[in-house]
């Protein structure tokens, strides 16, 4: 069917549009079908975790010590734990928990990287070497060392976990932002915005930071799995969010560890949540990566 | 006419040939093998998650005895009157030994000279060993006894009033030692003879900073050797000990291993692998949770248990409201599930009432059945009669209440979804604090802890238990409980001689305080231990002191051909 | 590059002084202090008096600005980081004893982590979003999912089920006994340098992709030359930079420990004595080991900064 060429303005708007470039969900699918797997996987976990108390089938808490330590059956699909509390709705709350440990702690510390790498990047000069020096200082202490002295102050507890973990990849996601910066303030629309007098915050507000979303987007996206592991890893150590809440690092070093021998369901199912989930934060991560930002590829 | 057959003396007699027969077959079996020298133990004692914290007793640290092997006290227990001779004394208690299984260790024998005054004999021949830059090979005398003591007491970190009681200690001749107390406390032998602080130090080591492992050096049968700090201690034997062993009517020199290694391990399903695998020889504390398993991948393993040597309760303030009424207290008593709580959270490991005395000691311990009816319904499942007494205290609605506990025990932190299940049943509601351990401990020290305090609190001995958690002012008193007419009974306790009366008192007090139910008393657990086969002259047996296994591990032969034939290196 | 050297080296000092004076405030703010821990070890009720005694006798009883006062004084005049206040042994003989464990475990675990690492994120780059890629790239970011105190957990418990066998844990000095030594830090070195391995595997991923599309990679593939001696003469130099970078990433880790990893196999590290130390209270260790970290990990910062310089010529220091 051979498109009319018309003579005229009108018929010019009836031109077959030039073929735009694919959109970015069908390069993903297309291009990068790891990734977009697991941010597939991502959107379910996120959506059970939002819709948690409407789809477990329990309470998280419902304790039945005659039930306890029964096999996965119909009644209850991932079994029941030492206390008697269906499995399977601990694990909906603990994606619950996670959905919001991980995102707070991930969205605030991508707001403090943003906002140090931004300032630090573009202010360069004596200001950036000092502020540098102090990411240094901060970044040569062992993140679990600084967490178990943190948590021994305040005592366990969510908000003081969150806001730690925030601060620790905040400030060590702040090199990645600044360097994007740096890349991003030599060109000439940001020379021509200062030359025309436009104030500092304006030139990062409309300039800079459009510029550097790409790196900030897929620093959350991996934070969110690094922050839940890492709250797995101070349930170990027992300075993790205190009980009876159902966090899935709590659910396996506790009685996944303990009933090993007795319920392995204990802890295949926390187990292979949190596995899943910071596989998947991490594949559609590095797909993010690829397809938006080609220098940012390579950096933690 | 008889029947020809068996007279009656005849069969009586081949009766009782029958009769000895099994017995003497058995005698036959159980006659003790001879033991062999040489080896090396490892073991993974009841703190394998503790490394040590000191080397000095005057460092007043509770641990001391345990790490220290090389120093030897005045009395220890007679291991002779374990289960496994025949007696009838496990062994297991933290800090007591009853005292018809009292033993001189470094006392040959003692006497009551007046009212107020002991007369210690020490044994004679009794060596320190050369230690190379510290101090020649000597024997220990009665100045060693007394300047032990009064650096003890000298020390800026003693306990206060601990040795109260005591005016002086002298040396009235070298082998003499003479005990010159203020009053009488029924605790003497306790606290300088088995106690935690008891260990005799020689001055040269003092003098050459006793605080430095490489320079302890005392009469034990085991010396110090090595120190990894955060994975082990090692020993070596001691190739002058003094003591000796009768095993099989022969009389033997200890020790019999020339090595003993301490393994220091944090994670409980580490340490079980150990044992597991042959890495460990022995493990003295293993939860019920883990037996079924060990005992169906390591079916040779040889197993004792005892019920824990600490009560678990939940402490309520009795300075607040609304704990102030006894009958919220007993209310809540009534309104877990205790029973359910054995068979089912506890697998069926625990037994209803082993505090504040433990079945162990004797005639302190009064068992549940024995006692009188308002203390029996504490212990029975009755949530509406809990509603009925919360109603009639004024609290038809139920309250709520702040409950901390430690997030350093596995136990408890499953241990609270339960409590606060069942105490929701009754209209209770319980906001619950997890606290790290120092900080929670602290909060008890302070006396600011919240009026629900989750926690283990171990016996001690049969009078430390009452006195220590029922006497304001004390250290483990999170209940606050402040009762004068109480405190003087304690005082009476500690100053009565005959030990019977003093049992008596016990038991009555025991009878006052758990009917009065300060706490929500819970059940207690079995605490396992398991040793391989090749570990002989050996029963399970744990302290023979305060903290103190020293005796018993010097006592423990390896039977190396054995092990080696079992397919452990 | 002298004088950014010196720049550094400069502005190290007001930063490390700062952050000591906050560990050392902030470890004594703690809730539950040592005092209490000590007392309550014993049976009998301490009074005032027994506090005030205790308190003296660990130097704790001064204004919080001269104890600190004497600290950095003793730091600076003696090398002297205190005494811990349980056992009375010196700091530095403490850390002395535990760093080299930690420094070994954590070198061993980045040998191994580069050993997966390196050979996938060069395999995924030359064969970018194959199936063969996926699988590799997969195989590395899973062994990152899995908390690494439960594969440490299933590494130690399994095989002493399936096989009678369990790693060691008996340590001994490398300097005592080398073979016994590696016995049992070869696996727990595994285990971390597994979960280490993802990150790397990026890292040498892109490099290699970035220099992939060069213009001399292009020319020497035109002129013929055979795939590998392309890939092992240019490619596989620019690898260090991942390395190195590597280093600087995990330095608090070679320095600081990896707890997890330390309290499963029982090895005798910095995480562990930290653990411990925070624990029972112990500020002088708990500030001995936050200095000697932060100093040590800033320093090997520094030296993988300036490394840069050498590897990247782009790189150039003004």
């Amino acid at each position: 069917m051979a498109a009319v060429i018309p003579a005229t303005g009108v018929a010019a708007a009836a031109l077959p549009a030039a073929p735009r470039p694919p959109g970015f969900f069908v390069r993903l699918f297309r291009d990068k079908p790891l990734g977009a797997a697991g941010g597939v996987l991502l959107l379910f976990f996120l959506v059970v975790g939002l819709f948690a108390p409407w789809l477990a089938p329990y309470g998280y808490n419902e304790i039945a010590p005659i039930e306890r330590l029964k096999p996965p059956s119909w009644s209850h699909w991932f079994g029941t734990d030492n206390l008697g509390r269906d499995v399977l709705s601990r694990c909906i709350h603990g994606a619950q928990l996670s959905v919001i440990i991980g995102c707070t702690a991930a969205a605030l510390a991508t707001v403090i990287s943003a906002l140090i790498g931004i300032v630090s990047g573009y202010l360069g000069g004596r200001f950036d070497l000092v502020v540098q020096r102090f990411v240094d200082a901060w970044q040569s202490f062992p993140d679990l060392i600084i967490l178990i002295v943190v948590v021994s102050v305040i005592g366990p507890g969510m908000p003081q976990i969150i806001g730690t973990l925030a601060l620790l990849l905040g400030i060590a996601g702040s090199r990645i932002v600044r360097s994007a910066v740096i890349g991003v303030r030599e060109h000439m629309y940001v020379h021509s915005a200062q030359s025309i007098g436009a104030s500092m915050p304006r030139i990062l507000w409309r300039h800079i930071l459009p510029n550097v979303m790409p790196p900030i987007i897929v620093l959350f996206t991996t934070r969110v799995g690094t922050v839940i592991l890492a709250e797995s890893g101070l349930s170990f150590l027992g300075l993790g969010v205190p009980p009876p809440a159902p966090t899935w690092g709590s659910m396996l070093s506790g009685s996944g560890r303990t009933y090993m021998f007795q319920g392995p369901w204990l802890a295949l199912a926390p187990g292979l949540c949190l596995t899943a989930v910071v596989y998947a934060t991490n594949v559609f991560g590095d797909a993010l990566r690829d397809l938006l930002d080609p220098r940012m590829r390579g950096i933690k | 006419m008889k029947p020809p057959g068996l007279r009656r003396r005849d069969a009586t007699r081949l009766l009782l040939a029958g009769a000895l027969l099994p017995t003497l077959a058995r005698a036959q079996a159980s006659r003790p093998e001879a033991p062999k020298y040489g080896g090396k133990l490892e073991i993974g004692t009841i703190y394998v998650t503790l490394s040590a914290l000191s080397w000095d007793p005057a460092d007043w640290a509770w641990k001391i005895n345990h790490d220290g092997g090389m120093y030897e006290q005045l009395f220890a227990a007679d291991l002779t009157k374990s289960k496994r001779h025949g007696g009838k004394h496990s062994f297991y208690a933290d800090a007591w030994i009853p005292p018809e299984a009292l033993r001189g260790e470094l006392a040959e024998s003692w006497r009551w000279i007046d009212p107020l005054k002991l007369e210690i004999k020490l044994r004679r021949g009794v060596m320190f060993p050369e230690k190379p830059g510290v101090m020649k090979a000597r024997e220990l005398v009665a100045d060693d006894v007394v300047f032990s003591f009064n650096r003890l007491w000298a020390s800026p970190k003693k306990t206060a009033a601990y040795f109260d009681h005591v005016r002086k200690v002298s040396a009235a001749d070298r082998h003499t030692v003479v005990f010159d107390f203020a009053e009488f406390n029924a605790e003497w032998d306790y606290r300088f003879g088995y106690g935690y602080y008891s260990g005799i130090v020689p001055k040269e080591v003092a003098d050459a900073g006793a605080t430095n492992w490489k320079n302890a050096n005392g009469s034990g049968p085991f010396l110090l050797a090595d120190h990894t700090p955060g994975n082990s201690q090692v020993y070596a034997k001691n190739p002058n000990y003094w003591d000796k062993e009768t095993i099989g009517g022969t009389e033997y020199k200890l020790p019999f291993v020339d090595q003993i290694v301490y393994r220091t391990i944090k994670d409980e399903a580490t340490f079980i692998t150990a044992l597991r695998t042959g890495k460990l020889d022995m493990l003295e504390t293993i939860r019920w949770q883990n037996v079924a398993e060990l005992k169906k991948n390591a079916p040779a393993l040889q197993w004792e248990r005892s019920l824990a040597m600490s009560g678990t309760f939940v402490a309520m303030r009795v300075d607040q409201k609304p704990f102030d009424d006894v009958r919220v207290r007993r209310a809540l008593n009534m309104a877990v599930n205790k029973e359910e709580m054995i068979k089912a959270y506890y697998g069926g490991n625990a037994e209803m009432f082993a505090y504040p005395q433990h079945p162990d000691y004797g005639g302190y311990f009064e068992p549940l059945s024995a006692m009188p009816d308002s203390v029996k319904e504490l212990f029975v499942y009755d949530p509406a009669k809990a509603k009925r007494l919360l109603a009639e205290a004024g609290y038809p609605n139920g309250f709520s209440f702040k409950l901390q506990f430690t997030t350093a025990n596995p136990d408890h932190v499953d241990m609270v979804p339960l409590l606060v299940a069942y105490l929701g049943q009754v209209g209770v509601k319980v906001e619950v604090q997890g606290m790290e351990y120092p900080s929670f401990l602290s909060a008890m020290t302070t006396r600011t802890n919240a009026p629900g305090y989750l926690m283990n609190n171990g016996h001690t001995n049969p009078m430390t238990t009452l006195r220590k958690s029922f006497v304001p002012g004390q250290v483990w008193n999170p209940s606050q409980w402040n009762d004068p007419a109480f405190s003087k009974k304690i005082d009476a306790m500690y100053a009565e001689r005959d030990e019977g009366r003093r049992q008596a008192l016990a038991r009555e007090m025991v009878r006052e305080i758990v009917d009065k139910a300060p706490y929500i008393w819970l059940p207690t657990q079995y605490i396992y231990r398991a040793w391989w086969p090749w570990v002989k002259n050996y029963g399970g047996e744990v302290r023979a002191g305060a903290v103190r296994p020293w005796p018993i591990y010097a006592r423990i032969w390896v039977d190396q051909e054995l092990k080696k034939r079992m397919g452990f290196a | 590059m002298g004088a950014y050297l010196a720049r550094r080296l400069l502005a190290l000092i007001p930063t490390l002084l700062l952050a000591s004076i906050i560990v050392f405030v902030t470890i004594r703010l703690i809730p539950g202090d040592v005092i209490d821990l000590m007392l309550s070890q014993n049976d009998v009720a301490a009074d005032k008096k027994s506090r005030e005694q205790v308190m003296a006798a660990l130097g704790l009883d001064h204004p919080m600005w001269l104890q600190y006062g004497r600290w950095i004084a003793a730091i600076l005049f003696h090398g002297d980081l205190g005494q811990s206040l349980w056992q009375n042994t010196p700091v530095t003989e403490l850390l002395a004893g535990r760093l080299p464990v930690t420094f070994q475990l954590g070198l061993m675990a980045m040998v191994v982590a580069l050993s997966i690492a390196l050979p996938i994120g060069i395999y995924s780059a030359l064969r970018q979003d194959t199936a063969g890629d996926y699988l590799a790239r997969s195989f590395s970011i899973l062994l990152l999912a899995v908390p690494s105190f439960w594969l440490g957990t299933m590494v130690m418990v399994f095989p002493s089920i399936w096989w009678g066998w369990s790693p060691e844990v008996n340590y001994v000095r490398f300097l005592d006994d080398p073979l016994q030594n590696l016995k049992q830090m070869a696996i727990p070195a595994i285990v971390l340098g597994a979960g280490l391995s993802a990150i790397t595997m990026r890292l040498t991923r892109t490099m290699m992709l970035e220099v992939l599309r060069q213009d001399y990679i292009r020319t020497a593939w035109a002129k013929g030359l055979p795939e590998s001696l392309v890939v092992l003469r240019h490619a596989l130099r620019n690898a260090m930079v991942p390395v190195v970078t590597l280093i600087g990433l995990q330095a608090p880790l070679l320095i600081g420990g990896a707890v997890i990893i330390e309290q499963i196999f029982v090895i005798p590290g910095m995480g562990l004595l930290l653990l411990d130390a925070v624990n029972q209270r112990d500020y002088p260790i708990i500030t001995g080991v936050f200095l000697v970290v932060g100093v040590a990990v800033t320093f090997i910062n520094l030296m993988v900064d300036l490394s840069y310089g050498v590897l990247d010529p782009k790189v150039r220091y003004r």
